[in-house]
């Protein structure tokens, strides 16, 4: 599972969920500052992302410390890396 | 100490005749029907169902911010569109809903019965971390209400009368006395529901829903007919914005008719009997309210939902009240029963009646059998109508009478 998948499917919550531009989604963009998500979304966050990659994140401490949405991509890379069996849980 | 008035300034509806006032009463005036077959439902049913949908407009609803709509049933839903219409047309400035003197009483039966079908289904499949962090505040009682307040920064009382079918009319009298008692100068209040398989099942256990397949589902809702068989399930909203007399008059609003005199009751022995001493009393409570007596009353606005025992039993009591010289109709036989909606939704065509000098008829009224001895038109009728009673009936034995009269 390339960066540029992970990417994809990770941008596909904010635009689905959040109703943004793909424009709009870039690395460096800051989720509470930027992208203005609050609590509730942040806990959308992260029930999109357990159904997109089929893995469980709630109880996973590093998805509480993401700042950015580069921080996002960085952590799934990483987690793909741990589980390659992800990419085929890919909703 | 002389009362407060209340009068109406803005109304607004998400109805099955059209998500607008205006489209609505040009609906009941045309005789129009709200209700089709819900094939969609044919899966959970094993046949056709009629039903009396909403259709919202998807324009509209994404002008409501997501991060209001994301808590949003669509009990929720609708109640937003039909406020935003309602306070559009009482010419409010936005900071005024902030000032602490504004409440919002806004009821449902419950706050998204299609949320609450949707967290069970979750639930038992195993699904729960499937749920949206949203996902609750969309099933909450008082859903409509608080999403409403929040769309418009209310910041006052926020109340939710969840009194299944008598939700919206008892919303619009809790906005009176909440006016009359001097804790707010105007109140955004009403009632709004959805409707789902369950919902209407719900009734069809109960031997209440009119389920026959029939080549014209737009006939089964007959209130107050001799061959009625229950009600037809309906949903929507209807939200008024329901302001002080002299707050309304200082900033020169037009003012569409005041809110007199209200009274709720129940019967204190069954859920779902009709009792109609009861029904009776509740609406005396109303004219004694108003002080207004049941002679000066030009037209009553039913709640008569089509089913056997209902329909007789609220056909009794007016009988027993007004005698059988007051027009009384029901537009259930038009827009089906819209549930918590009903009270404050039909209160929308009701002004409109006001306005105009009409009476609108019950759709599908062609023989009036054991609901004789009242005054049941079966036509459009050009009447004054400078007063009117509005009933609301619901499950819990609750009863709900306003009184309103034409501003002069």
């Amino acid at each position: 599972m390339d960066r540029n998948e992970i990417v994809k499917t990770v941008n596909s919550i904010f635009v689905e969920r959040f109703e943004m531009d793909e424009s709009e989604l870039t690395p460096e963009k800051k989720i509470i500052e930027d992208l203005q998500l609050d609590s509730l979304d942040l806990v959308d966050m992260i029930v999109g992302l357990q159904q997109k990659f089929g893995i469980m994140l709630r109880d996973n401490p590093e998805i509480r410390n993401v700042r950015t949405l580069g921080d996002v991509y960085d952590l799934f890379e990483k987690l793909a890396k741990e589980h390659p069996e992800i990419a085929d849980k890919i909703k | 100490m002389e009362k407060r008035r209340a009068v109406v300034t803005g109304i607004g509806v998400v109805s099955p005749l059209g998500n607008s006032v205006a489209e609505l009463y040009r609906g009941l005036l045309d005789g129009r029907s709200g209700i089709r077959a819900m094939t969609e439902w044919r899966g959970e049913f094993g046949r056709s169902i009629a039903g009396a949908p909403v259709v919202p407009d998807p324009e509209q609803v994404k002008q409501i911010s997501r991060k209001v709509r994301r808590t949003m049933g669509n009990a929720a839903l609708f109640a937003g569109l039909a406020a935003r219409e309602a306070v559009t047309q009482s010419g409010l400035e936005p900071e005024f809903f902030s000032s602490g003197r504004v409440a919002c009483v806004i009821g449902s039966t419950v706050g998204s019965a299609a949320s609450m079908t949707e967290a069970c289904v979750a639930d038992y499949e195993g699904r729960r971390n499937d749920l949206s962090a949203c996902h609750f505040f969309r099933l909450m009682s008082h859903s409509s209400s608080f999403n409403v307040a929040d769309m418009f920064g209310i910041n006052g009382p926020q109340l939710s009368t969840n009194s299944a079918c008598a939700s919206g009319l008892q919303a619009l009298g809790e906005a009176l006395e909440l006016i009359q008692l001097g804790k707010v100068d105007a109140v955004l209040a009403g009632g709004s529901d959805e409707s789902t398989p369950l919902v209407a099942a719900s009734f069809q256990l109960l031997y209440a829903l009119a389920e026959e397949e029939v080549p014209e589902p737009e006939k089964l809702s007959r209130p107050f007919d001799a061959g009625r068989t229950g009600l037809v399930c309906g949903e929507g909203a209807g939200i008024l914005v329901v302001e002080e007399l002299e707050h309304a008059k200082r900033r020169g609003a037009q003012i569409l008719f005041e809110i007199a005199g209200y009274a709720t009751n129940c019967s204190g022995w069954h859920v779902s009997h009709s009792d109609e001493v009861q029904t009776a009393n509740c609406m005396k409570g109303a004219l004694a309210d108003a002080g207004i007596s049941a002679e000066a009353v030009d037209y009553i606005s039913a709640h008569a939902t089509g089913t056997k025992v209902g329909d007789a039993a609220e056909a009794s009591a007016i009988r027993a009240v007004f005698g059988g010289d007051t027009p009384v109709s029901s537009l259930k036989g038009h827009i089906g029963h819209t549930l918590g909606a009903s009270g404050a939704l039909e209160m929308a065509a009701v002004a409109g009646m006001m306005r105009d000098g009409l009476v609108l008829p019950t759709r599908n009224l062609e023989e009036v059998g054991d609901c004789s001895g009242i005054l049941l038109p079966r036509e459009v009728q050009e009447r004054r109508v400078r007063v009117c009673l509005k009933n609301s009936i619901a499950f819990g034995g609750v009863n709900a009478s306003l009184v309103c009269r034409s501003f002069e």
